[in-house]
């Protein structure tokens, strides 16, 4: 290929690159729009809550039981109670069960077995909620005869895990293969080496997938409605019906009183708030270690000006 | 250039000097055949590892080199569809028989690998003392000896004494990969096999393994796999050459890249391959 | 495909076979000088300094070599003996300048040839013949003949100088001496030669050194005139 030639090639590209540099710019525009367009909704729902819900928090509001219908009076004490204690206790079902299912189908995954457990799990993540609330109807409220906070929790615990397993599967996965060989080339045990060095490693993944969950079941109406039914009273055992913030907004929203909706508001208020504390809180305790030691070292930075 | 006509000085010897009786082997593979499925990727090998020694292996890519490795501490038992005949013996006892826990195995027989593989979640002093602390060892000041000892073994000791608890992923390439040397010392294994350890390095990491290397052979058996045969010539003693799953040939170092009996060995080391 | 080295190794062949040619013409126009009685010192002196020359040339080469492409095998060996070859062929050169010089010192000396100095003349010109052509051949065959050539030297070497002492005639004494000499040494390097090239094919090292008579404390004992 003679020198003519490449000189002819070179100012083919000269052009090109000014036009690509033009698309590159409408392309950006365009990705910011999407991104304005996604943002807006969400950023007018936040701002609307806060908006009408502020005026309704107070002492009294978060921790008395409603008052009459529409006086205007009490609060959703009991609401909040139920919340905490329903998705805590689906919690302690949903996530154990999620996380092994996820172990197993990560590290034993590659049989048949391991392949049909996937295939349900994953069609079990798409079912509608009120399904598996009536499932949770019929398999304990009907054979126990009555509602209760262990059939609210079984129910959300089923919505839970499926999230749970996949989400710990994925990180699980995506711990690369040369750290198991390491542990194994050490003389650890298979299981020593997934829990304490892969789990470890696949952390932050299975933790934001186990907050995605509580954020999900958090806001789950549909099975609360046919197991723990709602009440007005603070939580007394767990073979009763049991109030819970999406079941306290519900009802809030459908009584004609401007007061019982500015209440509603601030239960919606309330409810967005306990998921971002959740959020928060077990971000910061299980953060893996690099990253507290490296905020701990930019912290002594700034205060004592040491490296 | 390699004419070789049968000549008055020619002798027909064997292309596998064998160490002679009077040397201690520390480890033995015998027969060792590894297939995938019903591929051989390595064929009917025996190697004698002198004790206190350095072996090299080499060969071109997918020769069955690193496979090979692999097998001298069990590591095929994680990989599906691997099938490993033949025997692989410390001290005359067998690691492959029923009998042997492969944990055991790997105790005795440490391994680094090609790409350093810290554990990403754990400091400095942890990782080296991993294999130790997850098998139960607790005690203090068991632990710190081993850590100076093993990081002043892998010449990392007086770059990271000062900070143990910094996370080891803060640590150069070069740095990583002698942590992980110092890790797989920590076990007090007799043999360290390593895999291409300094192929992922620049040449100045690269010099500090060849001379952690050196250091090492004083007490340990070590086998290495590498594709740098200069690396080969500076550090080992017995130098392997496998090609397509065959050891071809096998002897002192110095002679198999002087002179080396088979004509597929000569092509190679001079670069004459494909 | 060629390889980086390649090119060089073509350079050093060439130029070694360069050298081959230019001894052996160097031996028998020195050889000659004392034959018919020829001054061929000039001639002489200039293809002993290209051979000088080159051999700086080739170990510049070798060592470019070492330090680029660090040569394992065939061309390790053929890159190692090189040095001895070329070594041997500047010292042909040297000692064929030195034979042109006792012509120049002593004057024409045809008439002191006798039938011993002929043969075992003869018998160098031979020599470096074959040890040039066994190193372009690469072959090791030829050194049996070679090794047999020097042994006949080293015999013709010693029965001579025990005899010369006892000739009358001084100046064809002390110009055979010399010419023996020299003649002996270029004959021990041809073997040395031969020995290289022998590494080269086979990789077994100086086989004949041992046999070397000027090389052993035995030999030492037995040049002693007298």
């Amino acid at each position: 290929m003679n020198v003519n030639k490449r000189q002819e090639y070179r100012t083919l590209f000269k052009q090109n690159v000014e036009r690509r540099l033009f698309v590159d710019k409408i392309v950006r525009l365009i990705v910011i729009s999407c991104v304005m367009i996604a943002i807006i909704p969400l950023g007018s729902i936040l701002v609307e809550v806060f908006k009408n819900g502020l005026a309704a928090i107070s002492i009294e509001f978060l921790t008395e039981v409603p008052g009459s219908i529409g006086s205007g009076e009490g609060g959703i004490g009991p609401a909040i109670q139920g919340t905490l204690i329903v998705i805590g206790m689906a919690s302690m079902i949903g996530v154990p069960i999620g996380v092994l299912s996820g172990i197993f189908l990560s590290e034993f995954g590659d049989n048949r077995l391991a392949k049909s457990v996937r295939f349900f799990n994953d069609v079990f993540m798409e079912f509608p909620s009120i399904l598996l609330g009536i499932f949770a109807f019929l398999v304990i409220v009907l054979v126990l005869g009555h509602f209760s906070v262990w059939a609210g929790a079984f129910a959300l615990a089923l919505i839970m895990f499926p999230i749970v397993a996949r989400t710990t599967e994925e990180s699980l996965k995506m711990v690369p293969v040369t750290y198991r060989e390491a542990g194994m080339a050490l003389g650890l045990r298979h299981w020593v080496v997934t829990v304490r060095i892969v789990l470890a490693a696949a952390k932050n993944g299975m933790v934001t997938g186990v907050l995605l969950s509580v954020a999900r079941i958090g806001g789950e109406t549909a099975p609360l409605i046919m197991t723990i039914l709602g009440s007005s009273l603070f939580f007394s055992n767990f073979d009763t019906p049991m109030d819970a913030l999406p079941l306290r907004i519900w009802r809030l929203s459908l009584l004609p009183y401007d007061s019982a909706q500015m209440q509603g508001w601030g239960a919606a208020l309330v409810l967005i708030l306990i998921i971002l504390a959740i959020n928060i809180g077990v971000r910061t305790l299980v953060l893996n270690k690099d990253d507290t030691y490296r905020f701990g070292k930019m912290i002594k930075e700034k205060i004592g000006g040491i490296k | 250039m390699a004419t070789k006509p049968d000549t008055i000085e020619t002798q027909i010897s064997s292309t596998k000097d064998i160490p002679t009786v009077e040397d201690k082997f520390k480890m033995i593979a015998e027969n060792v055949t590894i297939s995938y499925g019903d591929k051989p990727a390595v064929k009917d090998v025996t190697i004698k590892f002198k004790e206190k020694s350095v072996t090299a292996l080499i060969g071109p890519s997918g020769c069955g080199k690193t496979t090979f490795l692999r097998c001298l501490n069990r590591m095929h038992d994680m990989t599906k569809n691997a099938k490993v005949e033949g025997k692989v013996m410390i001290d005359g006892i067998d690691l492959y028989s029923k009998e042997i826990d492969p944990i055991y195995h790997r105790r005795k027989v440490g391994m680094v690998f090609q790409k350093p593989n810290p554990f990403p979640t754990m400091s400095i002093f942890d990782n080296v003392t991993a294999g130790l602390r997850l098998n139960g060892v607790r005690d203090k000041k068991i632990l710190n000896e081993i850590v100076e000892d093993t990081l002043k073994m892998a010449y990392l000791w007086d770059e990271v004494k000062d900070d143990l608890k910094k996370p080891a992923v803060e640590l150069s390439g070069g740095q990583q990969q002698r942590l992980c040397i110092a890790r797989a010392l920590a076990i007090q294994p007799e043999v360290l096999l390593m895999d291409e350890p300094a192929s992922a390095l620049d040449p100045i990491a690269t010099q500090k393994i060849e001379e952690t290397i050196t250091e090492l052979k004083k007490e340990f058996t070590i086998i290495i796999v590498t594709h740098n045969m200069q690396q080969a010539v500076r550090v080992s003693d017995y130098t392997g050459f496998m090609y397509l799953g065959d050891l071809i040939e096998f002897r002192e170092t110095k002679k198999l890249f002087t002179d080396p009996k088979n004509e597929l060995t000569a092509k190679y080391v001079q670069g004459q391959f494909g | 495909m060629a390889r980086l080295i390649d090119p060089s190794l073509e350079k050093l062949s060439r130029i070694m076979s360069e050298m081959g040619d230019m001894a052996i013409e160097c031996i028998s126009l020195a050889v000659d000088s004392y034959l018919e009685g020829k001054n061929t010192s000039d001639q002489v002196y200039e293809l002993s300094d290209s051979i000088r020359n080159k051999y700086f040339e080739v170990e510049d080469l070798i060592f470019d070599m070492l330090l680029k492409y660090q040569p394992v095998a065939d061309d390790f060996r053929m890159i190692r003996s090189s040095t001895e070859i070329s070594y041997a062929f500047s010292r042909f050169g040297r000692y064929a300048y030195d034979i042109t010089q006792v012509r120049d010192l002593f004057g024409d000396i045809s008439d002191c040839v006798n039938t011993s100095l002929f043969e075992i003349s003869k018998k160098v010109k031979d020599m470096i013949k074959e040890a040039v052509l066994s190193f372009a051949e690469l072959d090791v065959r030829r050194a049996v003949k070679i090794q047999e050539d020097e042994a006949f030297i080293d015999k013709i070497y010693n029965e001579r100088l025990a005899k010369l002492i006892e000739s009358d005639n001084t100046k064809c004494a002390l110009a055979e001496a010399l010419l023996l000499r020299y003649l002996e040494r270029i004959g021990d390097h041809a073997v040395f030669m031969s020995d290289a090239i022998n590494y080269i094919v086979t990789g077994k090292h100086k086989p004949s050194e041992k046999r070397i008579k000027s090389h052993t404390k035995l030999s030492s004992q037995e040049n002693d005139i007298g």
